[in-house]
């Protein structure tokens, strides 16, 4: 991975967008002046026409499907083919003995261990809610722009056949303001997911049973100074209740310790930051519950603190098993 | 009225839970049916939920042939989890249920609490 991956990224996200509204633009004038002045139609139609309306149909796919490939390659982190390529050489993981015998009200272990580690047995998979947000963002940005550019068209013809169309410039001038807005959101959210980089946690094996410790390792990638980096191990109850017509989520920590720490430190491309540390399921835990309204997760949680870039915390949820002597024979076996 | 046959009220995962009920100064005729469970349910911030562990319903031949003079024994193996839990905003309790209808429509209820493993607090 070379330096200049941030700006390539970067890059290339802007060039398919781009290529989209180019698209867009030239689609929607091509139609709306098939539609709106068929006597001075540019293309007449015919082979020609439909030629041309292919391309521009087919700018608008490449750089929809360009521009959300390169976003979601950034979002789902590219380590995970890494992690993928090195699947043969994992130790194996002592599920399938716990498996035959799942405790009820304990989530499904599939979800948890369907993605083998680098180093560790098993990468845990994360819980980022910037992500999504990040997503809706770019979902809007899109559609409002497109909206947008379809309405200059209309509007900028308009004005070509001396006609103002005020009520639609009425409307343009905050639409444009939106869209400018948005498409500035939605990158500079993504520049930030983009310069802090992915954070990835390897355990040694799941599911986790109280009494007993586990390896576990966290790597930082991106670019940047990190100020500080905390990794902790979290017990959060939640609870879902009806209040009047609303449904309403609380969530309470129970139990945190802090696993790890790291000072200032410099992260650059290919030169990650990794930390090994290991995390103890006090004996008298709780396990990991599910049912309908209630549940009991645990998870590691890594907070940073990075210089130029706000504060981030993410979350990589595990499974905790209750102690029984089925699972300390497992265990010890 | 619910007895549990253990010698304390708390089990460990896995282990036979053993009890028994009867009924008094109740008109045994009128019993039409009756329903032996146990369960385990969450109390707390959230809406309650519940889980049947085991499940018994007597009712016709089944419940003309029981003789009410004894009790009802019963015995089934504990499940490895939820342990009985009290936490910050939710709880989860574990119960023998036994539920008696009768032919007038009405129902009798009675609950004995129990606790399955050894946690006391929430971590």
């Amino acid at each position: 991975m070379s330096g200049w991956w941030f700006i390539g990224s970067l890059g290339e996200a802007l060039f398919f967008a781009g290529f989209f509204l180019l698209g867009v633009f030239l689609s929607t004038t091509l139609i709306a002046w098939q539609l709106m002045s068929p006597s001075t139609q540019l293309i007449r139609i015919g082979y020609g026409f439909w030629l041309f309306l292919g391309v521009c149909l087919s700018f608008v796919v490449i750089g929809t499907v360009g521009f959300w490939y390169r976003v979601l390659k950034v979002v789902t982190s590219d380590e995970h083919r890494e992690v993928l390529a090195h699947r043969g050489i994992v130790p194996e993981p002592m599920i399938r003995k716990t498996k035959s015998i799942l405790p009820p009200t304990v989530p499904e272990l599939g979800l948890y261990t369907d993605s083998p580690g680098a180093r560790l047995a098993f990468r845990l998979p994360s819980q980022i809610p910037e992500n999504g947000a990040l997503l809706a963002m770019g979902v809007f940005a899109m559609a409002w722009n497109a909206m947008i550019a379809v309405f200059l068209v209309i509007a900028v013809e308009n004005m070509l056949r001396s006609r103002i169309p005020y009520y639609l410039l009425l409307v343009l001038i905050p639409g444009v303001y939106v869209a400018v807005r948005s498409a500035q959101l939605f990158f500079r959210s993504f520049v930030r997911t983009l310069g802090i980089g992915s954070t990835t946690v390897e355990i040694e094996d799941l599911p986790l049973v109280p009494g007993s410790d586990y390896g576990v390792e966290v790597v930082q990638y991106g670019r940047l100074v990190i100020k500080k980096m905390t990794v902790r191990l979290v017990c959060e109850e939640e609870s879902t209740y009806h209040f009047g017509t609303d449904v309403r989520t609380e969530r309470e920590t129970v139990f945190s310790q802090v696993i790890a720490t790291h000072g200032r430190d410099r992260i650059d491309w290919g030169y990650p930051l990794r930390l090994e540390c290991r995390c103890t399921i006090p004996r008298d835990a709780m396990h990991s519950f599910q049912s309908m309204h209630n549940a009991i997760h645990w998870k590691i949680i890594v907070d940073g603190e990075a210089n130029r870039w706000p504060s981030y915390s993410r979350s990589f949820p595990v499974v905790v098993y209750p102690q029984s002597r089925t699972s300390r024979s497992t265990v010890a076996s | 009225m619910i007895r549990l046959l253990g010698l304390q009220p708390t089990y460990n995962p896995g282990d036979p839970i053993d009890f028994e009920y009867r009924v008094v100064h109740v008109d045994h005729g009128a019993i039409v049916a009756v329903e032996a469970s146990v369960v385990w349910v969450t109390e707390g911030k959230g809406s309650e939920d519940l889980g049947v562990h085991f499940f018994q319903r007597l009712t016709g031949n089944s419940l003309a042939a029981i003789d009410w003079s004894i009790a009802q024994k019963v015995q089934c193996p504990l499940p490895l989890s939820p342990l009985s839990y009290e936490g910050k905003l939710l709880k989860i309790s574990w119960c023998v249920r036994v539920r008696f209808y009768f032919s007038d429509g009405t129902e009798l209820m009675a609950q004995q609490p129990f606790y399955l493993g050894s946690l006391t607090r929430e971590v």
